[in-house]
C-alpha cells in the first residue's frame, strides 16, 4: 500500500538531510511542471506501507507570494498527500511554527519533526516536546537529522499518522475567531470552494488572498460586509 | 489595520502561548555563528576575507583538479593517436581516432575542474557562508541590476559557463536568478582566452595585458548594461526584494558535499557533456568531409565546413572578414576552445608563431579587435546551450539570448571597425 | 518613532508600523516582522548596504530601502 508523504518546512531547516535520511537511493530529481524549481520524490518503505516521499520547496509562507510557495501551497490543497512532515528547526522555533499554524488552517494531516535539538539546547533551550505535542495537537518528533538520529522515530510517528488522521484545533484569540466564525458560516451557507476546508478558505478571503479571491469569484468588499 | 496584520499577529500570540508552556531558556546562549560574523562581516575585514574565501575555492577547484585533467589528456590522446596508426581503413581511423576518442577527451577534460567547482560552491553552501557573500556583495550587485547572490555564479562564469549557470541555483529569487543566467554568458569563459592571447599576441605586441584586461572588462559592462535591460524590458523593472535570512553556521558532512556536488556533475555530464561531444563529432564530420577532396581533414578549404564559412561571410565581410573568420566562429559555437586549432588547421600551420604569422596577413588590429569582441559576445557555446534550457524553462528566454548576443555582437564589432576606420582616416 | 533604517547597531525597536506594497507586506509577515514584534539592529554590511537585524532569535538582511517602510519605536 502507498501512502504519499510531502515533507514541508523553512529552508535551511534540514530538509533535504532528513529527505536523504528517508529515502537514501531511491530518489529521483527533477522540476515542478513548467518551472525551473528542483522537485525530489523518493521511496521510503516502512512494514506494510510505501511511504511515496515528496520534497517541497522550503518556505516561510502560504501566501503564494513567489513560485515557491505556490507550488507547495498547490501541492498540498490540491494532491491532498496522506501525511505532511512539518519540518522545524528547534533553534530558531518561533518563527517556524508560523508555517505549522498555516498547516494546521489547511487541515494537513501534520507530523512535526523537530528538528536540530543539539542547536536549540546550544542556544540555551529546554524544550518539553510532550508539553509542546499537547499544546499543538500533534506529534512532535525530537530529532539530530546529521546524526540520524531520530529518523527511525520520525518512520514510526508518519507511518502512525497514515493509520490515524489527526485534526487539531487551534483557536486564535476571541475577537479574530469571532471574525472567521462570520466568514466562514458564509463560506458554508454559500457552499464556497467546497473542495478545500471552510476555515481556510474564511481566513484566507480576511486576508485577501487574491487566489482565492479570484477563485472564489468575490472582492474584499463583500468580505467587509459580511464582518460588519 | 489590515486583517492580514491581525491574523499575522493571531498566529504569532498563539505561538508565544504555546511556547510560554514548552520552552523554557536554561543558560545563556552560546552563537558560535554570530563570534564568526563579528570577523567575517567585519566593517574592513568583510571584502578582503569574501575575496580570499573566493580566490581560495577557485585555487582549489582548479589547481587540485589539474593533475586529472592532464591525465584524461594524455589518455585520450594516446588512444587516439593507437587508432589513427592501427585501423586501417582511413575514413574509420579518423572517425575513431579525431572524432570519438578525440571528442571524449575534449570533452572529459572539463570533467576535474567542473566537479571540484561543484563540490567548492557545496562547500560554500553547506556551512551557510553563500548569504555571508551575498550580504557583503548586495550593494555592488545591485547597482548593476543583480542580485548579492549573483555574484559567485557570474566569477564562475570567468571559469567556465556552464557551471556558472548552475550554480545560480543557489539563487531562491526566480527572477534574480533568470536574469543572471541570462547575462553570465558576457563573462569571458577561459575558453575564449586562447583567442584574445592569439590575437593580442599578434597586433598588440607589448599591450597584450592591457588588451586582454580590456575584453573581460567590456563583457563586465555589457553584463551589467543587458542586466538592466533584460529586467526592465522582460521583467517590469523592479528589482526583487533581499529579505534574506542568514542561518547559522554549519560543518559541512563530507557525504551531503560529495551528494550535492555529484547531483550537479551529473547533470553537467548529462546535458553539457553529451552536446558537446555530439558538437565535437559534428565538426570533425564536417571539417573531414568530402573526404577525397579534404584529403582526410587536411585541405579544409574543400569541406563542408569550408562551405558554411563561405555562407556566413557576406553577413561578416562588411566587419572585415572572410570565410576563414566564419569558419573558426563556427567552430567557437561548438565550442569556444576550437577557434585557435581551426585557425590553424585552416592555415594549415600548427605551432603558435605560425599562426600568427598567417593571420597578420588577413586581419589587422582593428578586425583583431573586432574578432575578440565578437568571441566574447556572440553566442553561448553548445554546452552552454545544454544547461540554458533546463535552467531558464522557456525557450522563449533561450531564443532572447540568442537573438541578443548575436544583435550585440554584430553592433560592438561594428562599432570598433567604424571607430578604426575613422582613427585610420584621421 | 523611526524608520528601520535608521536604527543604530545594537539599538532594539518594535515594529508598530509596515509601509509599502501588499506583496512585501506579506513576506515580512511570513518572515515575522509584524507589529509589535522586537527588533535588533545587528550591523551594516561592509558597503553600508544591507542591514542585517535580528529577531525572533534569527538573523535577516534587508536592503536600506526595505528596512525605510518599517517604523519602529525605540526601547530604551
Amino acid at each position: 500500500m502507498r501512502k504519499v508523504v510531502a515533507l514541508a518546512g523553512n529552508p535551511n531547516v534540514g530538509k533535504s538531510v532528513i529527505f536523504n535520511a528517508l529515502t537514501g537511493a531511491r530518489q529521483k530529481v527533477g522540476n515542478w511542471p513548467g518551472v525551473t524549481v528542483e522537485k525530489k520524490e523518493g521511496i521510503c518503505k516502512y512494514k506494510d506501507i510505501e511511504f511515496y516521499i515528496v520534497d517541497l520547496p522550503g518556505i516561510y509562507g502560504f501566501t503564494a507570494n513567489s513560485i515557491d510557495e505556490k507550488i507547495a501551497r498547490d501541492y498540498i490543497l490540491h494532491e491532498k498527500p496522506d501525511v505532511v512532515v512539518n519540518i522545524v528547526d528547534a533553534s530558531n522555533i518561533e518563527r517556524n511554527l508560523y508555517l505549522t499554524m498555516q498547516l494546521i488552517e489547511m487541515e494537513a494531516n501534520v507530523v512535526v519533526a523537530l528538528n536540530k535539538m543539539d542547536l536549540a539546547k546550544l542556544k540555551g533551550y529546554k524544550i518539553d516536546v510532550r508539553k509542546l505535542s499537547k499544546e499543538l495537537g500533534l506529534s512532535v518528533i525530537p530529532m539530530i537529522a546529521v546524526k540520524n538520529e531520530g529518523i527511525e522515530e520520525l518512520k514510526v510517528a508518519i507511518y502512525y499518522a497514515t493509520k490515524h488522521r489527526v485534526k487539531p484545533f487551534l483557536r486564535y484569540n476571541d475577537g479574530v475567531e469571532r471574525i472567521i466564525s462570520a466568514v466562514q458560516e458564509k463560506v458554508i451557507e454559500h457552499n464556497i470552494l467546497s473542495n478545500y476546508p471552510p476555515r481556510f478558505v474564511a481566513i484566507k478571503l480576511l486576508e485577501g488572498d487574491e487566489e482565492i479571491l479570484k477563485m472564489a469569484n468575490f472582492n474584499e468588499e463583500v468580505i467587509k460586509q459580511w464582518i460588519s | 489595520m489590515d486583517f492580514i496584520d491581525v491574523m499575522a499577529n493571531a498566529r504569532y500570540e498563539l505561538i508565544g502561548e504555546i511556547l510560554g508552556k514548552s520552552i523554557e531558556r536554561v543558560s545563556k546562549p552560546k552563537s558560535f555563528s554570530d563570534l564568526v560574523d563579528v570577523v567575517v562581516l567585519d566593517k574592513y575585514l568583510g571584502i578582503p576575507i569574501f575575496l580570499t574565501l573566493m580566490w581560495a575555492a577557485f585555487q582549489f577547484a582548479f589547481s587540485v583538479s589539474a593533475p586529472f585533467s592532464d591525465a584524461i589528456d594524455i589518455f585520450f590522446t594516446s588512444a587516439a593517436d593507437w587508432a589513427k596508426a592501427n585501423i586501417p581503413n582511413e575514413v574509420l581511423a579518423s572517425l575513431i581516432g579525431d572524432g570519438v576518442f578525440g571528442g571524449l577527451g575534449f570533452v572529459l577534460v572539463f570533467l576535474p575542474p567542473i566537479a571540484f567547482v561543484f563540490i567548492a560552491l557545496a562547500i560554500l553552501e553547506d556551512t551557510g557562508y553563500l548569504p555571508r557573500a551575498a550580504f557583503v556583495m548586495d550593494r555592488a550587485m545591485t547597482k548593476v541590476g543583480l542580485h548579492g547572490k549573483s555574484f559567485i555564479p557570474m566569477l564562475l562564469g570567468f571559469g567556465c559557463n556552464v557551471p556558472a549557470i548552475m550554480a545560480c541555483r543557489t539563487m531562491e529569487n526566480e527572477v534574480d536568478r533568470k536574469i543572471t543566467i541570462m547575462v553570465n554568458p558576457l563573462m569571458s569563459c577561459s575558453a575564449r582566452l586562447p583567442v584574445y592571447l592569439l590575437f593580442a599576441g599578434a597586433f598588440f605586441a607589448g599591450y597584450e595585458g592591457t588588451v586582454i584586461i580590456s575584453m573581460y572588462l567590456l563583457g563586465i559592462i555589457l553584463a551589467a548594461i543587458m542586466a538592466k535591460v533584460i529586467r526592465k524590458f522582460f521583467f517590469g523593472g523592479e528589482p526583487s526584494p533581499l529579505l534574506m535570512e542568514m542561518p547559522d553556521y554549519s560543518m559541512p558532512t563530507v557525504k551531503s558535499v560529495l551528494t550535492s556536488a555529484w547531483i550537479r556533475t551529473q547533470i553537467f555530464l548529462k546535458k553539457a557533456a553529451t552536446i558537446l561531444f555530439i558538437g565535437a563529432v559534428i565538426v570533425w564530420f564536417l571539417s573531414v568531409f568530402p573526404w577525397d577532396a579534404t584529403n582526410g581533414g587536411e585541405v579544409l578549404e574543400n569541406s563542408y565546413a569550408a562551405l558554411i564559412g563561405r555562407a556566413v561571410e557576406p553577413i561578416i565581410a562588411p566587419l572585415g572578414f572572410d570565410w576563414k573568420a566564419g569558419v573558426a566562429l563556427f567552430t567557437g559555437f561548438m565550442a569556444k576552445e576550437l577557434v585557435v586549432g581551426t585557425l590553424g588547421i585552416l592555415y594549415g600551420v600548427e605551432s603558435e608563431e605560425a599562426i600568427i604569422d598567417a593571420i597578420a596577413h588577413d586581419f589587422n588590429p582593428i578586425t583583431a579587435l573586432a574578432l575578440m569582441t565578437i568571441t566574447l559576445i556572440y553566442l553561448p557555446c553548445l554546452a552552454t546551450f545544454g544547461v540554458l534550457k533546463r535552467e531558464l524553462g522557456e525557450w522563449k528566454l533561450v531564443g532572447l539570448i540568442i537573438a541578443y548576443e548575436l544583435l550585440l555582437a554584430y553592433i560592438v564589432a561594428a562599432i570598433i571597425v567604424g571607430i578604426g576606420c575613422f582613427i585610420e582616416v584621421m | 518613532m523611526m524608520k528601520l533604517s535608521e536604527l543604530k547597531q545594537g539599538e532594539r525597536g518594535t515594529v508598530v508600523d509596515i509601509k509599502g506594497s501588499s506583496e512585501m507586506k506579506r513576506k515580512l509577515l511570513n518572515m515575522g516582522i509584524v507589529k509589535g514584534a522586537e527588533i535588533k539592529m545587528v550591523r551594516n554590511a561592509p558597503l553600508k548596504d544591507p542591514i542585517e537585524f535580528e529577531i525572533r532569535g534569527y538573523h535577516i538582511s534587508l536592503r536600506k530601502n526595505e528596512a525605510e517602510n518599517i517604523i519602529v519605536e525605540v526601547r530604551k
